[in-house]
Parts: structure tokens; sequence; C-alpha cells
């Protein structure tokens, strides 16, 4: 230490440099200030676009809606069953098309809730690390496989093999959808969940173990009502994404706008409201009532997944808090 | 004996996790194994004679010489099938015999004329001909074996008379022995019946081997080829082989399908023996290779999809998700970079999170019906364009679609960027600005990459918000932005419920749905694989 110091001395010229003050105020660095504001309010305004996008989507679902939803239909489109546009006049009862979102959708939650907790479980306190790197990227794929290969499937692959294995008279109905909405919720309802159980501290599950409780109880007594408000988040998010999602319900729910009778027959064929949309939005000529009742559609299918998404975004808060401790 | 219960639900519980998670497994590849190998089939299959040429037709490819070479030898052994069924129509087919007799025998008359024979010979010598032409067309019309045999006898023994020697009339004679021949083999009472099953062979003969010799060409591209894959061919020839029927067993029961074996219906005659022939000469006839059709990717198909392959739909598909990403990038990576790096917890901040989560959650055809109300309807007009939808107003929906997408995953790479990197560079004396372009944005780029590449493969599989943004089924490659496109998705879901295709071209169907899951599995492997390698890169081993 001494030897460097003394054959390098520090010249004493380089302190100099040193003598303005590392903060500058607005005055004496105008120009630093004034880009370096710009450049921030650059920034924002970017981001903001996504709170426009987000208006702007409302605004005109709405402004198209609007003279549907002011007109004198609105008690019919809320209690009738009957949706027969092209027939004079026409009828726009939304409660068959919501029945069928319905349907498919508690369908779907049946299957993917119960093996989605499962496989999250299995994710988060089970599988060895090296499984779980391999797992993990099949799930993405279940995820990224597009909707339409989905439907595509249920439509030439699973339809006809309900039809001739287990007797259905007709392979596209609820039942069929319901079982594809499920394996595309599923991802998403995995995910979700494996965070918030990855999120509960291992002091809880050690303590828990230390009691002398085995696994099965660890997990269910202690660890996974621990988690609850990131598990209903993971059912809320994956309820969205059945609900949301178009082209399998278009390909094979079976197209019939009706309420099942009697009302647990799962193999007969729903119209949900995304199918309604996707198939008649083509053919209605643009600003008619059938368009405007086609947007009304849109609209409440954005309003309930908008709802529904607070809800989740409520839930996730609760665990991202816990995550910060 | 508690304990016992308590250690079996232990078991049962972890073994009903193990249980789902192979449950998934199993349904991937159930999904994808059906798709991916009928798809393949589109590429990978025995392409037979018609199918090369097809190819050298309609796109030019294959060796001239070789394919004349082959489809000469193919013709060769198609001769057989083709001169037995000609054969046979002659004797089914009687109309048009009729019709030559009738020639001819016009023609003698002309002939008559022509030598200036005298008046009243040519009047004998016409109404004899003309008994011989009706005794002709009788047998030729009549089901009667022993009227009809009768009467050719009468026509040959005509033969003999000197008068007739050397003029048309001797072509009649011919005519007549031909058909006896003929009819010694037929059951003429089944004419009828023979006819119709005839047509339907014939049908099937042209589906099998293209256009019958002596036919016109077809305008369409369609009837111009035969089976041109060895998987069809096989089906053509079972339906060949055998004839559907549906029958009625009993009253108020649907109908029973049954098949029955064609070559009954032709017992006895002499076209019994090409069904035979086909059967086992049939590689013979069509010369399937094993073929990789790998222009399948390239290729435009004619309407209805019957040969071609998927090439304007890729290019759509490509273009739409191309257009959206050099929308949606920049704006995801900034508005990312904003939120990590400059935006504190205020209220505005929050508002703009649960925008960006709002965005997240709508449903892909709200997403549709918005690009229409505002892109198409609004937007476009202003800007004095035709108000229709195209690849613009798509891609600006799809862009908005994937924002939250990247602007998530690039939030997420840039936050696991260590913070000591930052402190490094702000220790050094680097501004805030010059610190994220040259140390975090570096750092973080594998983990926004992954981001991209899987809001790529999402936007390339999205059907509900182009659905009337600006993709179509049936359009050719664009030509401008403001054209529509066909797309892979729109493809695969209108080939799905078109049932024409489904029952004649299946590997079409599964050919298209093949090619997107390819081009987004591949998509997601490669973000995989690098979100594996910097991960480990990050973790220092």
């Amino acid at each position: 230490m001494t030897l460097l110091s003394t054959n390098n001395p520090v010249p004493k010229a380089k302190a100099a440099e040193f003598t303005r003050p590392l903060l500058l105020t607005p005055s004496e660095d105008w120009k630093g200030y004034l880009s370096n504001a710009a450049g921030r309010i650059f920034l924002f305004m970017v981001t903001f676009l996504s709170v426009i996008a987000v208006l702007l989507i409302f605004i005109f679902i709405i402004r198209e809606a609007t003279e549907f939803l002011t007109g004198n239909n609105l008690k019919e489109f809320f209690t009738s069953v009957g949706w027969y546009p092209t027939h004079d006049p026409p009828e726009f009862g939304i409660l068959a098309i919501m029945a069928g979102t319905g349907y498919v959708t508690i369908v779907a939650l049946i299957i993917a809730v119960p093996l989605g907790i499962l496989a999250a479980v299995y994710l988060s306190d089970i599988a060895p690390f090296k499984l779980r790197q391999v797992v993990k990227p099949i799930i993405e794929i279940l995820a990224a496989i597009p909707s339409v290969a989905y439907g595509f499937f249920a439509v030439l692959v699973f339809s006809p093999w309900l039809e001739v294995n287990l007797d259905f008279i007709k392979g596209t109905n609820a039942l069929n959808a319901g079982i594809i909405l499920a394996l595309m919720a599923l991802p998403t309802i995995i995910s979700v969940a494996e965070d918030s159980l990855s999120a509960v501290g291992r002091e809880i599950r050690e303590a828990a173990y230390g009691l002398g409780s085995t696994r099965a109880e660890t997990l269910i007594k202690v660890v996974i009502p621990e988690a609850h408000s990131g598990i209903i988040a993971a059912v809320i998010l994956g309820m969205m994404r059945a609900i949301g999602e178009t082209m399998v319900v278009l390909m094979a729910a079976g197209m019939s706008s009706q309420i099942p009778s009697p009302w647990w027959d799962l193999a007969d064929g729903v119209r949900p409201m995304t199918a309604t949309i996707a198939q008649e939005m083509g053919e209605t000529p643009k600003g008619s009532l059938h368009y405007q009742a086609l947007f009304a559609i849109g609209f409440f299918l954005l309003v309930f997944t908008f709802g529904l998404n607070m809800l989740s975004e409520h839930f996730l808060a609760r665990v991202r808090k816990r995550k910060r401790g | 004996m508690r304990l016992l219960i308590r250690q079996l639900w232990d078991k049962f519980f972890t073994g009903s996790a193990v249980v789902s998670i192979l449950l998934m497994v199993l349904a991937l590849v159930l999904i994808l194994g059906p798709m991916l190998v009928r798809g393949g089939s589109a590429v990978f299959f025995r392409g037979t004679v018609e199918f090369r040429k097809m190819q050298l037709a309609l796109y030019n490819r294959g060796d001239v010489d070789e394919i004349t070479t082959e489809s000469a030898e193919v013709e060769k052994s198609r001769q057989v099938i083709f001169d037995t069924l000609n054969h046979f129509r002659r004797g089914i087919e009687t109309e048009h015999l009729i019709k030559r007799a009738r020639k001819f025998y016009r023609d003698y008359g002309d002939q008559l004329r022509q030598q200036n024979t005298p008046s009243e010979q040519y009047t004998l010598l016409r109404s004899q001909a003309k008994k011989i032409r009706n005794k002709l067309c009788d047998a030729y019309e009549s089901e009667n074996k022993n009227q009809v045999l009768e009467n050719l006898d009468f026509v040959i023994q005509q033969q003999d008379n000197s008068d007739f020697k050397g003029t048309l009339l001797e072509e009649l004679f011919v005519l007549a022995q031909k058909y006896k021949k003929v009819v010694q083999s037929i059951d003429l009472t089944r004419r009828e019946q023979y006819a119709q099953s005839l047509n339907e062979v014939q049908e099937i003969l042209r589906q099998l081997f293209g256009p019958l010799p002596g036919e016109p060409t077809p305008s369409l591209a369609l009837f111009q080829y035969g089976a041109t894959r060895w998987d069809l061919a096989q089906k053509y020839l079972h339906r060949l082989l055998w004839k559907e029927e549906w029958i009625q067993i009993a009253p108020d029961k649907p109908l029973v399908r049954r098949e029955l074996e064609r070559k009954t219906l032709f017992a006895g005659t002499e076209l019994e023996s090409i069904f035979d022939e086909v059967q086992n000469n049939l590689p013979v006839m069509l010369q399937p290779h094993p073929t990789f059709y790998w222009q399948y990717f390239i290729d435009d198909h004619p309407p209805g999809y019957y040969f071609g392959g998927v090439g304007p739909e890729i290019i759509g598909t490509l273009l739409i998700t191309l257009i959206s990403m050099l929308v949606a990038i920049p704006l995801g990576i900034i508005s990312a970079a904003y939120l990590i790096e400059c935006a504190g917890e205020n209220i505005i901040v929050r508002v703009i999170r649960t925008c960006i989560n709002t965005l997240a959650g709508v449903p892909s055809i709200v997403f549709g019906l918005f690009g229409l109300a505002f892109f198409v309807l609004y937007v476009l007009p202003r800007f004095h364009m035709a108000s229709k939808e195209c690849i613009l107003t798509a891609s600006l929906t799809l862009a908005l679609l994937v924002l939250p997408v990247i602007i998530r995953a690039s939030e997420e790479a840039i936050r696991s960027v260590p913070r000591t990197y930052k402190e490094a560079s702000l220790a050094l004396g680097a501004g805030r600005f010059r610190t994220f372009v040259t140390v975090t944005l570096p750092a973080a780029a594998p983990g926004i990459l992954t981001g991209i590449i899987l809001s790529v493969s999402r936007a390339a599989g999205e059907t509900a918000p182009i659905l009337f943004t600006g993709a179509v089924a049936f359009a050719e490659v664009p030509r401008s932005l403001l054209q529509q496109t066909p797309a892979l998705s729109i493809g695969s879901y209108v080939i799905a419920t078109s049932d024409n295709v489904g029952m004649n071209l299946p590997h079409k169907q599964y050919g298209m749905v093949m090619t997107l899951i390819v081009l987004i599995l591949c998509l997601n492997i490669f973000a995989i694989w690098i979100r594996s390698r910097t991960s480990k890169k990050l973790h220092g081993y």
C-alpha cells in the first residue's frame, strides 16, 4: 500500500476537475434538464397509450351499441330466449346465448379447477426440480397452441370420437366445447395457482410437518387455505379465458341458440356469446339493428370480463402483499 | 389404523397430483399427435405419376423426358383396362352404334348417287340396304337374345351378296359381327342396369387415372388428373371394388350402410376381369414413389384446395404478424422501461397498470369488434381511405392485443437484471438514459426477446380479432397493405368446417392446421431455449 502511494502519487491537477458540484441546478444545466423532462414526458405518453386504448375500446363498443341499448329492445334483450335477428320482426333475446356461455364455462371449470390445482400443487411441492423444468415448458406449449387448432381438434378428431365411442348423436355439443375449454384454461390456472402456492412461506410448511402432519394434510389444511386468494384469482382468470374464447366454441359448441332441455343435457348444442358475434358479424350490414345488437353482446362481454379482471386484480394484490411480507 | 388411513390418503393425494400432470401431457400428445401426423401427410406422401404430371403442368417442376416416358409406360399398362371397358361399352351403349349404322347407310346412298347408278337399281339397292340397316338397328335395340342373334345372322348373311362387295355397306357387316361377339357374353335384359353401373365405374376410373383416353381435356385442373396420391388411390380403389348401398332393413328403422362387391354386378361379363386387374396392377399403373413435397409451403392453391399448398396463407400470416410487431414492440418496450425506471408508486401509474391488465383480459372477439368499429369504420375514412377491411387494420388490432404481453414480459426481463449492473454503470458516471440503453437493455435483451417471440406466436395464431378486420379465407397474395389477405388461422377455420374438403382431401385440412401448429411450436421452442440459456447465464453456471 505504501509502495503504491509513493510510486504513484495522486496528481494534484486532477483534483481540480471536481470543483463543480455533482448535481447541477436547472439553471446551470437547462439543456440536460429539459431533455430529461422531455424524455420522461415522451415515455409517459407512450405508456399512457395503453390507457387510451382501453378507453377507446370502451368508447367505440358503447358507441356502436348505444342505439340498441337505449331503444326499446332492452327488455326483450334480457327476458327473451329467442334470438332470431333475421326474422320479421326480428327478435333479440340474449338469455339462451348467455346460458350457452354459462354452460361451456361451468363444464370447463368443473374439469379444469381440480386438475389445475392438483397440478399446481404437484409443481410447487411434490415434483423434483429437474422434472419441473420439463413440465413447465409442456404447460407453456399447451397455452401456446392457437385456439383455432383446438377448435380444429374438437371438430375433426374429438367430435367423431364422441359419436363413435360414446354414442353421442351429435359430437359438437356443450360437453365437447367445455372439455376443450378446460384444456385451454388449465395453463392459466396452473401458473397463477403455482405462483401463489410458492409465495406461501417455507416456515409455515415446516411448522406443519414439524407437528407431524403428512404431505397431504400440510397442503390441504395449511398451504392451500393460506394461498386461497391466489387460487381464487387463478380460477377467475381461467374463467375469463373460457368466457372470452371464441374459435373453440364457434367450432365445437354446436351452434344452436337454445337452453338445453332437460337442463343437465350436455349433449345438446349451445351457442355462446362470442360464437354468436363471430358467426353473424360478417354477414350483417353495418349499422343495422342486428349489427348493434351484436355490439351490445360484445359490450356485455367486455363489462363482464372487466369486472372479473378487477376481482382477480384484487386477489392478486393480496398475494403480492404477502410475497413482500 | 388411523395412521394407516392418513398415510393412504397422503399417497392418494400425491398420486392424483401426478395423475393430473400425466393427464395434461397425455392431452397434449393426443391433440398434437393426430394433427401433426395427418398434417404431415400433406408434405410427406407417396406421389403417383399423376402427381408428377400435375406438378409439371401447373408448376413446371420435374424432368420432362422422364415424366413423358413414365406416363407412356403407365398408359400402356392401363390400356388393357380401357380396351376391355370400350369393348364392353359397345355392347351396352348401343345408341351411338345405331347412329353409326344410320350414317353408313346414308353415306352408302351418296356413294350410289355419285356412281350414277340407274334409278331402278338405285331404288332396289337402297331398299335392300335399308332392310339390312333396320335389322341391325333392331338388333341393337332389342333385349331378346334370340331375336338379336336372328337379326344379326340375317345381316351377316347379306355379306355374300355380290352387290354390296366393296361398298360402304360392308362397314355394317363389320359392326354386326362385332356386336355378335359382344352379345354372346352379356345378358341383354340387364342392359339398363349395366349402363348405370358402367357409368359409376367410369367415373371412379376417371378419379383414379384422369380423363379416359379419347375424352376431351376438362377445363378444370381438378378433373385433368387422376389420383395424385397413393392414399387417395387406395380410397378410390376401395370405391371401385365395393359399391356402397344404404338399405332399409325394417320400416321405421334408419337406413343401414352395406358394401357390395361391385364385381358381382358384372358377373359373367368380360368387365368382371378389370376389377382384379386394377387391384393387382395399381402400383404399376400409378407408380407411387415416396415424395417430399416441400413446395407445399410456398405453392398457391386453386379454389377448393385440390392441389397446391398454403403459400398465400403463410405470407399473409407473416405480413400481419410482422406489421403488428413493428407497432407493438417499440411501444411495449418503452412502456416497460417507463414503468420500471421512471414511474414511482402514484395513482396514475396504478391506473396505467390496471389498464394494461384490463387490456390483457379483453376477449379476443371484442378486439375484433373494436378493430372493425374503430380502425375500419372510423380511422380509415378520416384519412380519406376506403373504409374496407385490410392488412393494416388487422395488424393494428393484433398489435393492441399483444401489447400487454410484450409490456409484461419486458417488465419482467428488465426487473430481473441485477441491480449491481446498473449501479456499476451509474458509478462510472453514465447518465440514467445511457445506463438504460447500454447496460440494462442488453442484459434484459434475451428476456425481452423471449416475450417478443411468444407474442409473435400469439399474434400468428389468433383468429377472432382478424375475423372481420382484414383476413379472409380466399384471396390472392396481397400486393399492398390496403388489401385483404388469406391467413393460416382463418384458413384452418374455414377448411375445418368445409365438408367437401373433409370428405375428399383430409390431408389438405390437416396440412393447413399442421403448418400453423409447426410455426407456433417452433417459435415457442426457440423462446424456451433462449430463456433456459439466459437463466443459466444469470445464475452464473
